[in-house]
């Protein structure tokens, strides 16, 4: 009888002062996307939501507002929302080419402190401005499914080496490595592309690479890539699909630093503008595809390091290599290190015909 | 000298008069039974020897047949002389001498007629004539299966243990009677395989049925209830079952079998939580499959308990969870929806668990047709208004489904009840309510037991060897010893080592 | 039993029925070492070994089968538990006072964790979570496991490790994102450091110690103990493999501003049906909790039972309302920071120098008792 009574207070008392707040589902604006620009001496942040109509299309709809931090942004928006903005469901996170220059980690610190935020959200430095890139209207199913799509597909299949909020801030962090985004750039009214890779230094973009090396920086970066090169052989165009790359770092003198990254690829073609892949030729292209891998990665690392920036993380690989390795001296000695590109082809398919 | 019961009225007429006067210089024990219209008393006279003798009997429980076909030839047309000349005369099995008139009640309710000669009241026979009054067998209905035998329990006692008794032809098939109800005089009989069923837990049925204080004893479902190690559990603690041969084969396994006079089902204890989700029909089936379907009902109960409470507790609560692609179906359909999910989900339920109700207190006819329209008519028309989010109605329909999907109808009536408390933590705290709800469940069911023995083995505590018949089946190979928590006298069930010899290829 | 009788103590042998199987302290003693701690232990080992502190995290490990053989040992020679230890060596007096801190350090251990618990939830799920009213209800379903007895309590510590298990099987997924090359160069900190971390990590590591209070009610204790030392083993590997992971899933800066990596590595995780799992995990860990603050209170209620004689039943009731209370105290991170802290400095003590002190005393006491 004492227990049952114990019990049925227990039961009101959860009822009354246990409940914690919801956020039902279709009662909260779900912020998908939130772009951020400089606009004077304040940030303008946009934020996506989209507008689930009763016909099944999604539509976008954007807030925008003028503040100092990510957090003060969302909640001056509120002011002119009729639902609570919540951020738990974000897919990207773009950043305006100034904001991205002077340094982004400050805002960062809001994706990272909120445990709602995802550590799968993309992010993406765009050339020209968040706000402007949201103001489109892309594909049919909202348009933060349609840059993340646009993210994730150029990610898995093509030429993007992977990003996210999570590996930013672990490049961020190490040490020895310094952290890059996908580069976007709005071309016509619904459309927008990838134009590149954007390269920070610490935490502020210096340099990008254009679509066109990006290639080349993926097998320096990623292991798993799968992308695709257009390759000029004997008049003849091929386009290669890289269906694996591995890449293979050895450390071979320390003063001054040697480096040699060994890049293995096996590939297949898809496209062929001559008659016949025969052997020879699918030999050809193999050699020709190993110099020319080898002599615009090397061109790339010495981009870097004119530019003082690590982004394949060589720094970090030095110290794995060496105990008590001292990032300072690290830091001056780069700039002159020698690095060797070597790399091997090897061209297993050539499609269903000869 | 011919039978004064035979029905002319006139007959009818004297034998009234005979009552009546009768009733003035009756015994003692006849004055209750006098009442009571059935109550039957008629004198005869022997043609041999002229001895006058009476029958006492309930009309109403008396195979009357007997009476008039084998008896009354015998008694009236033989010598007679004294009463203990009946037992050369009759051709009836069951005849008692007796001298002691406090079981004269005993006997008349059970369906013997009692004899006596004129002469001498004090000394008198009962004579076995029971009416068996009962439906004949037929196929099992709850525990249908498509293969193996086809015969289920009835009314009768004596038919059920008949029933048993054919599928396992031992002396040490032991079934011990026990009569109880103060007024139902209800007769009860605990079955077990002598040498193989451990001593303690017929010791422990055996106590406990003694210790039952209770009138009216209909059904073995009251037997449950009071024997139950814990009767504020919704869990069922004893397997009732319909079939013969699943009592055969839990018998075998070690187990005992409770029968109940009037009850088509007989108690199977001890029991365990994984038994309540295995039909009989698996071991029908070859091994693999059987296995798979466990599975695919074990998966049935956790989806028909959670995808509610899991609904109500990611919409109210954990947007988050939701994979982007889903959450424009359900912000589309809930966006019409006034009400919070609980109270879409409760809505729901109950309109479900009304159908169900409604069901099952219908005739089939009917009662299908209910189903049908209310399944159909209201849930489209729901969603329409806007009352209900199409989403959600999937979910319940299929919970319900699979609810269904398990072998006891106890167990589904549990099931049924478990979910509503984890809808409201859902409620109260999203997922994490849901543990705590679960915590809470698997708290109650480790401190469960079933006679005495944990209810939740063999996961906990965990019997590895028992886990061969638990989740999956295992096949009978590998099924050659008794379930080790039932520690048996012998708990091996056969040898199994010709059939485990395993041949090299091509030998 | 024999001593026990001796020393007077009131000890009624513990019925068979209420035993647990000799393999059962695998699961009561993982499930007691794995709770809060999990969840944060990468940055607090890291903090002086960096990379290197996996090999402290499996040091730390290694060394506590020392101190389950010396329990074993004491539990053996006075054939009971430590309470019966406790009054065989000082005396009755001297003996229930020291039993006594048991109830005050199981207490505040139940508080630690379910404060921690809580905390999690609060900045994870749910801000607004009322304290009261969670900690009443999670306390609520201690006690109604406790009331099961001692086998129950077993029971839940099997299921909250096994039922979970599943999680580690997540863990896999974020291996894809781990660079395992942070791990190098492997010896980069100084030995100083090693042994600082894993004194950090042996803070994480305990729970261990009641084992000298389920012992009597250990069928066949004698094959109870390499079940003892399995569990202690699997712990260590379970938290040497998690540490890998972190660090290679972390990079070093990263992993200084994490102060939940476990729950952090979950976020990466992405199923066809589930965007997000650390909630899930969140949700389960109050399964893998309730055996820390469920068997916490155990030894609470059982010590109060032998040395004042009041009934399990309401020892555990009012142990449930003291840890209740002190959990009303327990609002900010410092404060429950400071009771985990102070619960691991004392078991700390208990493990690394009581017990040893212990042991070599009731050797002595053996002796001197003989004359």
């Amino acid at each position: 009888m004492r227990g049952q009574k114990l019990f049925l207070l227990l039961l009101s008392l959860m009822l009354l002062s246990g409940c914690v707040q919801k956020e039902v589902v279709d009662d909260v604006n779900i912020a998908v996307g939130i772009g951020l620009d400089k606009k004077d001496d304040q940030i303008l942040g946009s934020v996506m939501i989209p507008v689930y109509k009763t016909d099944r299309s999604i539509e976008n709809f954007t807030f925008t507002s003028k503040g100092t931090v990510t957090r003060d942004i969302i909640f001056q928006m509120s002011h002119k929302s009729s639902q609570p903005i919540v951020t738990g469901s974000l897919e990207v996170g773009l950043f305006g080419e100034e904001v991205a220059r002077e340094g982004i980690i400050e805002f960062l610190d809001a994706f990272q402190r909120d445990p709602s935020v995802g550590a799968r959200v993309y992010l993406a430095v765009v050339d020209g401005t968040a706000s402007e890139i949201f103001k489109g209207n892309y594909g049919d199913r909202g348009n933060a499914i349609y840059l993340s799509g646009l993210i994730q597909q150029n990610t898995e299949r093509g030429n993007m080496p992977l990003t996210n909020v999570h590996q930013f801030l672990f490049d961020f962090y190490q040490k020895g490595k310094d952290p890059f985004l996908p580069l976007l750039k709005k071309t016509q009214p619904d459309l927008v592309n990838i134009a590149g890779v954007a390269l920070f230094k610490d935490e502020k973009v210096i340099d990008s690479i254009p679509t066109s090396k990006m290639f080349y920086f993926k097998l320096l970066v990623d292991e798993y890539s799968e992308g695709t090169i257009k390759i000029k052989a004997d008049n003849k165009e091929s386009v290669i699909k890289s269906l694996k790359s591995k890449y293979k770092f050895r450390l071979k003198k320390r003063s001054p630093y040697e480096f040699d990254i060994h890049i293995n690829i096996d590939a297949l073609v898809s496209e062929y503008t001559g008659r016949t892949v025969s052997k020879k030729v699918v030999k050809k292209i193999e050699k020709q595809l190993e110099r020319q891998v080898a002599s615009e990665c090397t061109k790339l690392i010495k981009k870097f390091q004119e530019k003082n920036i690590d982004p394949i993380g060589l720094g970090h690989f030095a110290k794995t290599q060496t105990r008590g390795f001292d990032f300072t001296k690290w830091t001056e000695e780069y700039p002159n290190a020698e690095v060797k590109v070597s790399v091997d082809v090897s061209i297993a398919e050539v499609g269903v015909v000869e | 000298m011919q039978n004064e019961r035979s029905s002319s009225p006139e007959k009818n007429q004297q034998h009234t008069q005979n009552k009546n006067e009768e009733k003035k210089n009756s015994e003692d024990w006849e004055k209750t039974f006098l009442k009571s219209k059935d109550f039957t008393k008629t004198n005869y006279i022997n043609q041999k020897t002229g001895k006058p003798f009476t029958f006492v009997f309930m009309s109403t429980l008396v195979d009357e047949k007997i009476l008039s076909n084998s008896v009354l030839p015998a008694l009236l047309e033989e010598e007679l002389y004294q009463l203990s000349d009946i037992k050369k005369l009759l051709p009836i099995p069951d005849v008692q001498l007796s001298t002691e008139k406090s079981e004269i009640e005993k006997k008349l309710f059970n369906g013997y007629v009692m004899l006596f000669l004129d002469n001498d009241k004090s000394l008198f026979a009962f004579i076995a004539a029971q009416k068996e009054v009962s439906r004949s067998v037929s196929a099992p209905e709850i525990e249908f299966s498509v293969v193996g035998p086809k015969e289920a329990f009835v009314e009768s006692l004596r038919q059920n243990i008949n029933m048993v008794r054919k599928r396992m032809p031992i002396k040490e098939l032991v079934s011990e009677e026990f009569t109880l109800g103060s007024l139902s005089k209800t007769k009860i009989s605990i079955l077990h395989v002598e040498g193989i069923t451990n001593d303690e837990i017929i010791q422990t049925v055996r106590q406990r049925i003694k210790n039952i204080e209770f009138d009216e004893i209909v059904d073995s479902s009251y037997i449950v209830q009071l024997i139950s190690d814990n009767e504020s559990s919704p869990f069922p603690q004893l397997l009732d079952t319909e079939r013969p041969d699943r009592v055969a084969a839990i018998l075998a396994e070690g187990k005992i079998a409770i029968l109940v006079d009037g009850s088509p089902h007989a108690l199977i204890g001890p029991t365990t939580l994984i038994e309540f989700f295995s039909s009989f029909e698996d071991y029908f089936l070859n091994w693999v499959l059987s296995s798979f379907f466990r599975l695919i009902r074990v998966f049935g109960v956790a989806f028909s308990i959670l995808i509610t409470p899991i609904y109500v507790a990611a919409l109210t609560y954990h947007y988050e969870l939701i994979p982007k692609d889903l959450l424009g179906t359900l912000i589309n359909s809930r966006r019409v929806v006034p009400f919070p999910p609980i109270l879409e989900a409760l809505f729901l339920e109950i309109t479900i668990e009304l159908l169900r109700e409604a069901g099952a207190r219908l005739p089939t006819k009917v009662g299908q047709t209910i189903g049908i329209v209310g399944g159909i008519v209201l849930g489209t028309a729901s969603v329409e208004a806007g009352l209900t989010s199409n989403v959600l109605l999937i979910f319940i329909a299929l919970a319900a489904l699979a609810a269904f999907t398990t072998p006891v109808y106890k167990m589904s009536n549990t099931i049924r009840l478990l979910r509503f408390p984890f809808l409201l933590m859902a409620e109260l705290w999203g997922l994490l309510g849901i543990t705590i709800a679960f915590c809470f469940l698997m708290t109650h069911l480790i401190r469960l037991t079933s006679l005495g023995h944990p209810f939740l083995e063999p996961l906990y505590p965990p019997r590895v060897q028992d886990l061969k018949d638990a989740f999956i089946r295992g096949s009978f190979k590998d099924l050659n010893r008794r379930p080790s928590y039932l520690r048996t006298k012998d708990p091996i069930r056969f040898s199994g080592e010709k059939s485990h010899k395993k041949k090299d290829i091509d030998e | 039993m024999i001593i026990g009788r001796q020393v007077g103590i009131m000890h009624k042998p513990i019925q068979d029925r209420f035993k647990i199987s000799p393999f059962l302290p695998l699961y009561v003693i993982m499930a007691m070492q794995i709770g809060i701690g999990v969840l944060g232990f990468q940055r607090v080992v890291a903090k002086d070994a960096g990379n290197d502190a996996w090999i402290s995290v499996l040091g730390a490990g290694l060394i506590i089968h020392v101190i389950v053989w010396v329990m074993y040992k004491i539990c053996e020679t006075v054939q009971g538990d430590v309470l019966t230890a406790n009054v065989y060596v000082f005396g009755k007096i001297a003996g229930n006072a020291l039993n006594s801190f048991f109830i005050f350090y199981y207490i505040l251990t139940c508080a630690g964790v379910l404060g921690g618990l809580i905390e999690i939830i609060k900045v994870w799920m749910f801000p607004e979570l009322n304290t009261f009213v969670f900690a009443s209800v999670y306390l609520l379903l201690a006690v109604y496991i406790i009331n099961g007895g001692l086998r129950t309590v077993a029971g839940m510590a099997f299921f909250s490790l096994v039922l979970p298990a599943y999680l580690l099987l997540v863990f896999g997924l974020a291996v894809k994102h781990a660079d395992f090359t942070n791990l190098l160069p492997v010896f980069d900190h100084t030995l100083i450091d090693m042994i600082k971390s894993g004194y950090r990590m042996s803070l994480t590591y305990l729970g261990y110690d009641v084992l000298l209070f389920i012992y009597p009610f250990i069928k066949e204790p004698q094959k109870s103990k390499k079940w003892a030392h399995l569990g202690v083993f699997f712990t260590t590997i379970l938290y040497t493999v998690l540490a890998i992971l972190t660090f290679a899933y972390f990079s070093g800066g990263l992993l200084e501003k994490s102060i939940w990596p476990t729950l952090e590595m979950w976020k990466i995780v992405q199923l066809p049906f589930i965007e997000r799992f650390e909630y899930i995990g969140i949700a389960n860990w109050a399964i893998i909790i309730i055996p820390n603050v469920a068997i916490s209170l155990w030894v609470a209620s059982r010590v109060t039972k032998q040395v004042f004689h009041l009934k399990q039943r309401k020892g555990v009731i009012v142990a449930a309302l003291l840890c209740l209370g002190i959990l009303m105290f327990l609002n900010s991170r410092e404060r429950i920071n400071m009771v985990l802290d102070l619960t691991a400095l004392l078991s700390f003590a208990v493990s690394y120098l009581f017990i040893p002190f212990l042991y070599l005393s009731v050797l002595i006491a053996k002796k001197v008792k003989k004359k």
